[in-house]
C-alpha cells in the first residue's frame, strides 16, 4: 500500500506522521511519499514549524525542509520514502497526488479545534476528507493537559 | 539563498518539484495588479493637473515603469524568491540597516496604496448606495478583504483571472464609447493636444506624471509567485514587460477616450471621474444601467488590486519576524488556516489607522484629498525603491550569472533611473505634506523594530502544539 503524509509545516503534522509509524505495520506499506503544498497566492505559501531551520525568503526551501524533517520520521523504518513538493491549492493538490500514485491511505493533521474549526468550513482537512480516493487518517490534537 | 537561484532545478515529477503559475497566469496577475490601482481612482486628478493632452502623462509614466520592470525581471529571474526589492538590496548592498529601510518602505508603501484603494472603493459605492458614510465604507472594505484573506479565497488562481477580466472589461467599456463617439464624428481632436495650465508644458506633463504614477505600480508584487512560476526566465520579463506595455495602451486610449468625451473640467472635479465617461449617455444604451455595470466593474477591479497588497503585507511582516527584525508575534500561523493572522490583523488596523486619521484631517478642515495623499505617499517610497532596484540591477551585474537570466537594456536602465528620481522629485515638491505621512509609516516600522529589541527573544514565538499534548505521540 502507498500511504501519503500530507504536511503543511505544522507540529501537528509531524505528530499525524509518528501517529502512523506507532501502529502502521511497515511490511504492508509499500511506500511512502511525504507531500507538501505551497500555496503561490497566500500571504505565507509555507511556514514551517517543524525543522527548526531559519527561514531565508524561500518558500520552496521552507517546504523542503519541513517535507525533510517529516520523511525522517520513516527512516530506518522499511517502505521506501519519497519526498514531494506540489503547488497550488492543499486539499487539491493532497487528492491529485493520492490518484496519481494509487495511494491506500492519506494521513493528514487537522489543525486547532478551536472554534474558528467549527465555525469555518473548508479547512483543508475536512475537504481531503470529502473528495479523497481512498481512506483518510486525520490525526487531531489531544486536548490540553494540565501539567 | 544563493544556490536556490543558481541550480537550475528540474521540474520533473521524480525530483519531487512541481510549479503552479503558468505565464499567461503571471501575465494577467501583473496585468490585474496594474490596471486596478489608480485609473478608476486618479484620472480626474491627472486631467486637472495637465488639461487634455493628460494621456501624455499616462504615456510618459508608464514608460519610467515599463523600464522600471525591466530591471525587476532582470533581478527575479536572478533570484527568484518571493522577497522582492528587500532581496535584491540585500544581496548588492549586504547592508542590514538598508534593507530594513527598504522593507519597512516597502511594507509603507503597501498600507498606504491599500488606504488610498479603500477610500477610491467608498467613492465608486456612492455610486451604488450614498446613504453610508465613506468612512464607514472604507473601514468595512478593508475589514472584508482581511477575513477573504484570513479564509483564503483569494488563493484562488481562478478567481484572479476573473477578476483581471472584469476589470480589463470595465476599461474597453470606456474605449468603446471612445470610438463610438469619434465615429460619429462628435469628437474635437484639439483637446488632445490641450495643455490648458498655465506655466510651462513640460512641468504640467510632469505634474500629471507624479500624479498618475500610482496608476502604474503594482507590478513589484509580481515577485510574491516568483518561485511557483514555470519557467521563469521567459515567464517574467514577458509578463513584466509586455503587461507593462498593455497596461500602458489601455491608459492611454482610455485617456484619450475620457478628454474626447467629457469635458476636462468634469472629469477634474469629479469623484470618480471614469464614470463621467459613461454618464456622458453616448452609447445607445440605458446611461442607468450602464453606469450601475461600470460602477460594479470598477469597485471588482479596485477590490482585486486591495488584495494583493493585503496579501503582501502580512507576508513582509512574516518574513522579519523570522529574522527576528520584528516581533515574533507577526510569524505567528494559525493553526487550520496557516495563514498569519496576526500580521493580516495589524494591517487592517494599520490601514484603518490611516483612513482615521485621514478623515480626522478632513473634519478638522484640513483641506485633505486622502485618496490623492496616500497615493503620493506610495508613489515616493515606490520612486525610491525602484530607483534603488535599478541602481541594484547595475551594480549586481556579473554576479550570480546565468545564460537563461534576463538581462534589461542598460541606456534604458539609466534612463529609467533618472525618470524615477525626477518623478520622486516633483511628487514631493508638490506635495511637501506627504513626507509626514512617509514619517508616521516609517515611525510604525522603527517602533516594531525597538520592541523586539527590548522585548524579544531569539527564535520565533510559539511552537503549537506541544508535541507532549498530541495523542498517539
Amino acid at each position: 500500500m502507498h500511504v501519503i503524509v500530507a504536511t503543511d509545516g505544522s507540529r501537528q503534522s509531524l505528530a499525524a506522521a509518528k501517529h502512523l509509524k506507532s501502529f502502521a505495520d511497515p511490511t504492508k506499506v509499500t511506500q511512502v511519499s511525504v507531500v507538501a503544498v505551497v500555496r503561490p497566492l497566500a500571504s505565507v505559501a509555507f511556514a514551517d514549524d517543524v525543522s527548526g531551520r531559519d527561514y531565508d525568503g524561500s518558500f520552496r526551501d521552507a517546504a523542503q525542509s519541513a517535507v525533510d524533517t517529516i520523511a525522517a520520521v520513516f527512516d530506518g523504518w522499511g517502505p521506501k520514502v519519497n519526498k514531494r513538493i506540489r503547488s497550488g491549492s492543499a486539499a487539491n493538490e493532497i487528492i491529485k497526488a493520492a490518484k496519481q500514485y494509487d495511494a491506500g491511505l492519506i494521513v493528514v493533521a487537522a489543525g486547532g479545534g478551536g472554534l474558528s474549526d467549527a465555525v469555518l468550513v473548508g479547512s483543508t482537512a475536512q475537504r481531503v476528507q470529502h473528495y479523497a480516493p481512498c481512506p483518510v487518517l486525520v490525526v487531531r490534537p489531544a486536548p490540553r493537559r494540565k501539567k | 539563498m544563493a544556490d536556490t537561484a543558481t541550480t537550475p532545478r528540474t521540474d520533473a515529477d521524480d525530483s519531487g518539484l512541481k510549479r503552479s503559475i503558468t505565464g499567461a497566469q503571471l501575465f494577467f496577475y501583473t496585468l490585474g495588479d496594474v490596471l486596478g490601482s489608480g485609473i478608476y481612482v486618479l484620472i480626474g486628478l491627472v486631467a486637472a493637473a495637465v488639461g487634455g493632452a493628460f494621456w501624455i502623462a499616462f504615456a510618459a509614466g508608464v514608460t519610467v515603469a515599463a523600464i522600471t520592470g525591466s530591471a525587476y525581471a532582470e533581478l527575479v529571474t536572478k533570484y527568484p524568491q518571493a522577497a522582492g526589492s528587500s532581496l535584491y538590496v540585500q544581496k548588492a548592498f549586504g547592508s542590514r540597516p538598508l534593507t530594513f529601510l527598504v522593507t519597512v518602505s516597502f511594507l509603507a508603501a503597501s498600507f498606504a496604496a491599500t488606504g488610498s484603494l479603500a477610500t477610491g472603493f467608498a467613492s465608486y459605492f456612492s455610486e451604488l448606495w450614498a446613504a453610508p458614510p465613506a468612512l464607514l465604507v472604507s473601514l468595512v472594505f478593508v475589514a472584508f478583504l482581511v477575513v477573504v484573506n484570513f479564509i483564503g479565497i483569494t488563493e484562488s488562481v481562478v478567481m484572479n483571472m476573473l477578476m483581471t477580466f472584469v476589470e480589463v472589461s470595465g476599461l474597453i467599456i470606456i474605449m468603446v464609447i471612445g470610438i463610438w463617439y469619434v465615429a460619429e464624428g462628435k469628437a474635437d481632436f484639439g483637446t488632445l493636444g490641450d495643455i490648458s495650465v498655465s506655466g510651462n508644458p513640460a512641468l504640467a506633463v510632469l505634474a500629471g506624471v507624479a500624479l498618475s504614477f500610482f496608476a502604474m505600480t503594482g507590478f513589484e508584487n509580481t515577485a510574491n509567485v516568483a518561485e511557483e512560476t514555470i519557467d521563469p526566465y521567459k515567464a517574467f520579463p514577458r509578463s513584466m514587460i509586455g503587461g507593462m506595455a498593455v497596461a500602458g495602451l489601455v491608459y492611454v486610449l482610455v485617456s484619450m477616450a475620457a478628454a474626447l468625451t467629457v469635458p476636462v473640467d468634469t472629469l477634474a472635479e469629479s469623484e470618480a471621474a471614469l464614470l463621467e465617461v459613461v454618464k456622458a449617455g453616448i452609447l445607445p444604451i440605458s446611461t442607468d444601467f450602464m453606469t450601475k455595470l461600470f460602477t460594479i466593474i470598477a469597485l471588482i477591479a479596485i477590490t482585486n488590486t486591495t488584495l494583493v497588497t493585503l496579501v503582501t503585507q502580512p507576508r513582509i511582516l512574516y518574513g522579519m519576524a523570522r529574522e527576528d527584525v520584528v516581533p515574533g508575534v507577526f510569524a505567528r500561523i494559525h493553526a487550520t488556516r496557516r495563514s498569519p493572522w496576526v500580521g493580516l490583523l495589524f494591517s487592517g488596523l494599520v490601514v484603518a489607522g490611516l483612513l482615521v486619521t485621514g478623515y480626522a484631517v478632513s473634519a478638522a478642515g484640513g483641506g485633505l484629498d486622502l485618496v490623492n495623499r496616500l497615493a503620493t505617499v506610495t508613489v515616493v517610497f515606490l520612486l525610491a525603491i525602484y530607483a534603488l532596484v535599478i541602481v541594484t540591477c547595475l551594480k549586481l551585474r556579473g554576479h550570480d550569472e546565468d545564460d537563461r537570466a534576463f538581462r534589461a537594456n542598460t541606456p534604458l536602465l539609466v534612463l529609467g533611473l533618472l525618470g524615477n528620481l525626477a518623478i520622486l522629485y516633483y511628487a514631493v515638491y508638490d506635495d511637501p505634506h506627504s513626507l509626514w505621512w512617509c514619517a508616521g509609516l516609517l515611525a510604525i516600522g522603527v517602533v516594531l523594530f525597538v520592541v523586539e529589541q527590548v522585548f524579544g527573544s531569539k527564535g520565533t514565538g510559539e511552537k503549537t502544539p506541544d508535541l507532549d499534548d498530541v495523542k498517539g505521540v
